[in-house]
């Protein structure tokens, strides 16, 4: 430090550098409630013509009619619903087990290595693109299904909810595996101690230990499911079909037409009527706000369950 | 536990422990893990099967690349996994980035074909290194006028690319050069530096240009990067130095070797000069240096394959997916049908996304990290801001579609399907994605370091872009890359606003009507033909699915290397 060095000059402030400071702040806040405005545009644009739509149809004859034809002017939510819930059951019978007995192998029971295998492995399936799950449901799964002997037409609800369900198992899995990580190694010492076998620990202590974090988890693959849209437009068909009561498995090996699957087709169809096209955004308000409900539900539970630990 | 032995004081019967039960459980929870695995995994080796048709060739030919590529190959996998752990991540690594700056390759050259010329490049280029320059210099004149700066940080870039909008001032200009009889062809408005670069009558042929404008650049970053690292002046300068030798040489070179100048800078810029940098380091450090076998094995193992296959005379096989499928446009016939305007669209669609939604993004997270106040009514605010970003990113794909059919064409009269319409549909989408990703890259920034610069009297946006977000950056960068995989292919969005299920030519412009790669991969998924079904289409997911691993194995190196640095 040699003594000429000039002394700063400590006590000017550069001109708005405060104000610079404070746009700088604005300008990230609206960033951050772009995301806000993004919910709001969604919730505005869709009710919007949701409400031309329903100022001419009934919504009580919407929400409970059994018949849907865009081209005879019906309009009834329930074949659509029967569709998305055929689907979402199906892939939930294969996924939610599945995904929870790996959550459980990858939280208690595997290798590190074996885990370093797994899980990035489990996250592929996450990552491939819903279109070739449809392609796979449509191309490969349901010829193996018809080669097997079961009954399937070209466009089932069985194989595409197969792959649904594949496709939402490592979601079950990250976030259910999360839930049964953070519970406390205490408890799992305290069974052991009781003289507990691992399998004992595991079912009777862990996995009830994260049960709120398991169910949020299903609810958010439910979520998913419901609103899939590739895997169903190309592999499950394109007739709304009410569900078949009398004969339930027959069910599977049909075609149907879930909610996504339907907003699809009516926007891509040649010539629809005003009125029908308005139809698309009475479904997909219906489809939002299910799904914005569930993942609140998810989230309330997860949040709940947070709190139990820390 | 199995060798648990009986002890005294154990009053149980021996049988009260199950084992087999839990034996049981336990593999049935690893055939659980291992169930969507595998049967994902089997359907993409029919994907493949069907996609290469690897036994349309003669055993001949498939016994000769096993012998002389998979076996090696092979061998030398199991030896890295067995002994030697560094030299297998060199030998990912190295085989690795050869293919993604192949891939950066192929986006700059479709750029450079379909959207703008080098020329048009260039002139862009330069207008941002002037306006870029004005701010230098202003902040250098003035450094104490932050406001103006600011003035200026806005007003530059504009001024220099894309001009002046009609003022009084300007009619005053042209009025008086057209009474003197002087006319320039500007009609009140002055033109920008970028439209002046363009009617020079005389411009520096292509390949200069990209040399000034890509190759230098990137080889000055790279150059910089290494003095950086290795503190010494001289290994920048040769870094420079040799690339830049290096992509000249090809230019003189690549006539005779059917390369094209302008794919010879690209592939420099992108795959000889980062892996010259990697390779160097490695050889510098010593470690690892047994994994650089592994990709001169795999060259030398097509070469001698090709010769032998060659000299006996083996056919190979006949693939959907070859050369002919990524460079022309669909058709009726599965045999001429190909990928190539899908590509382009998907390609112009990822720039829109990553202008508008990365930055956007970002910004959220940053002020979600640094700035929200936790109590007040701003602070309820920023918690419904958390809440509803956790939502966004759970509401279907379709939705977002709809959206995008609504805001854009419905409401602002967009064209339908065009590609700005479709990137920013799909860029909404993939927002909460970033946003979340962003804000664990930054939350993950030690508070030291903000306490650091704050001690030393930056102010908080001073330690935002100089401390945060620099060491954030690896994050952020995973994080974004993974969404713009999850982007890459969406398909539902597409469908609903309008992308074409198959156009014959490339889009020139992000007005243009364009499909992408999914929406055509689709559009191949309803014709019945099995050409299609079992060739055309296995070929189109296998090229997306390619395209997807490449982006997820970067950002998965990216997230390594940051994790062992962090």
């Amino acid at each position: 430090m040699s003594t000429e060095t000039p002394r700063p000059d400590i006590t000017s402030r550069p001109t708005g550098r405060a104000a610079r400071e404070r746009m700088y702040r604005y300008v990230l806040l609206l960033c951050a409630a772009a995301s806000i405005l993004v919910t709001v545009s969604i919730v505005v644009l869709l009710a919007r013509d949701a409400i031309t739509f329903f100022t001419l149809v009934n919504p009580v004859d919407f929400f409970t009619g059994t018949e849907f034809l865009i081209s005879r002017n019906v309009y009834g939510l329930l074949p659509l619903l029967s569709g998305t819930l055929l689907v979402t059951v199906i892939s939930a019978v294969i996924a939610l087990p599945t995904g929870v007995a790996a959550a459980v192998y990858l939280s208690e029971y595997a290798s590190d290595q074996m885990r370093s295998v797994l899980k990035p492995g489990l996250e592929i399936l996450a990552g491939i693109p819903t279109v070739v799950y449809g392609i796979f449901a449509l191309v490969y799964v349901t010829p193996f299904l018809q080669a097997i002997g079961l009954p399937v037409n070209t466009f089932n609800i069985l194989s595409a909810s197969i792959m649904v369900g594949i496709m939402i198992i490592p979601m079950v899995s990250s976030l259910s595996e999360d839930a049964m990580s953070s519970v406390p190694d205490s408890l799992r010492q305290a069974g052991y101690g009781m003289g507990a076998t691992k399998f004992e620990v595991t079912t009777g202590v862990v996995v009830p230990a994260a049960a709120s974090g398991i169910f949020s988890s299903f609810i958010l693959a439910l979520s998913r499911a419901i609103g899939e849209t590739m895997i169903v437009v190309v592999a499950a068909g394109s007739r709304p079909r009410m569900l078949n009561l009398s004969d339930p498995l027959a069910n599977l090996f049909q075609g149907y037409q879930p909610m996504t699957a339907a907003m699809v087709q009516i926007n891509s169809a040649d010539s629809v009527s005003q009125l029908g096209f308005t139809s698309l955004f009475a479904i997909g308000l219906t489809l939002f706000v299910i799904t914005f409900l569930l993942n609140l539900l998810s989230n309330r539970i997860a949040a709940r369950y947070r709190e139990e630990y820390e | 536990m199995a060798t648990r032995e009986p002890e005294t004081g154990w009053h149980g019967e021996n049988s009260d422990v199950n084992h087999l039960r839990g034996r049981a459980f336990e593999a049935t929870c690893l055939a659980a893990t291992a169930f969507g695995l595998v049967s994902v995994m089997l359907l993409l080796l029919f994907v493949a099967n069907d996609a290469f048709r690897p036994f349309s060739a003669d055993a001949g030919w498939l016994a000769t690349y096993a012998a002389t590529v998979v076996v090696p190959l092979a061998a030398l996998a199991v030896y890295y996994y067995r002994l030697d752990e560094p030299a297998g991540e060199v030998a990912y690594v190295t085989s690795g980035l050869p293919v993604v700056g192949l891939l950066l390759t192929g986006g700059f050259a479709v750029l450079f074909i379909e959207l703008l010329s080098v020329l048009e490049w260039f002139a862009l280029l330069i207008s941002l290194v002037v306006a870029g320059g004005l701010i230098v210099a202003h902040g250098r004149l003035r450094p104490k006028a932050a406001l103006e700066r600011l003035a200026v940080v806005l007003l530059a870039p504009i001024i220099t690319v894309f001009g002046l909008p009609p003022t009084r001032f300007n009619w005053f200009v042209t009025d008086a050069a057209a009474a003197l009889g002087l006319d320039f062809g500007l009609y009140y408005r002055v033109i920008s530096l970028r439209e002046a670069i363009l009617m020079l009558p005389f411009v520096p042929t292509d390949w200069v240009m990209l040399l000034l404008t890509l190759v230098l650049p990137i080889a000055g970053a790279a150059g910089w990067f290494v003095e950086q690292r290795r503190e010494s002046r001289r290994d920048g300068l040769t870094v420079v130095g040799l690339t830049t030798a290096v992509a000249v040489l090809g230019v003189v070179a690549g006539p005779l070797l059917g390369i094209g100048t302008d794919v010879w800078l690209l592939i420099v810029t992108f795959a000889v000069l980062p892996l010259g940098v990697y390779v160097e380091g490695v050889l510098r450090r010593g470690e690892g240096v047994r994994g650089l076998a592994f990709p001169v094995v795999a060259v030398l193992g097509v070469v001698v394959g090709g010769v032998v296959t060659g000299a006996l005379g083996f056919a190979g096989p006949d693939p959907w997916l070859d050369w002919g499928f990524l460079t022309s446009a669909t058709s009726r016939t599965a045999a001429d049908a190909g990928i190539y305007p899908a590509m382009v669209g998907s390609v112009m669609m990822i720039i829109v996304i990553v202008l508008t939604t990365f930055p956007v993004g970002v910004g959220a997270a940053i002020y979600l990290e640094e700035y929200a106040p936790s109590q007040g009514l701003m602070g309820k605010f920023v918690t419904l801001i958390e809440i509803n970003i956790g939502n966004l990113a759970g509401v279907p794909s379709v939705v977002y579609g709809l959206l995008g059919l609504a805001l854009f064409i419905r409401v602002l009269q967009w064209p339908q399907g065009s590609i700005i319409v479709a990137g920013l549909a799909v860029g909404l989408l993939i927002l909460p994605i970033v946003i979340i990703s962003a804000q664990e890259a930054i939350r993950s920034v030690p508070d030291s370091f903000r306490q650091a610069s704050y001690g030393m009297g930056a102010t908080r946006w001073q330690t935002i872009r100089q401390v945060v977000l620099p060491e954030a950056l690896p994050g952020i960068l995973t994080g974004t890359i993974l969404a713009l995989g999850r982007a890459i292919g969406e398909t539902a969005p597409l469908l609903m606003i309008g992308a074409a299920a198959s156009v014959r030519l490339a889009p020139n412009s992000f007005f243009d009507v364009a499909s992408m790669m999914p929406r055509q991969i689709f559009s191949w998924s309803s014709e019945l033909d099995p050409s299609f079904r079992h060739g055309v289409l296995a070929a189109g997911v296998i090229t997306l699915l390619a395209v997807l691993l490449v982006m997820n194995a970067t950002a998965i190196v990216i997230r390594n290397r940051y994790q062992r640095t962090g």
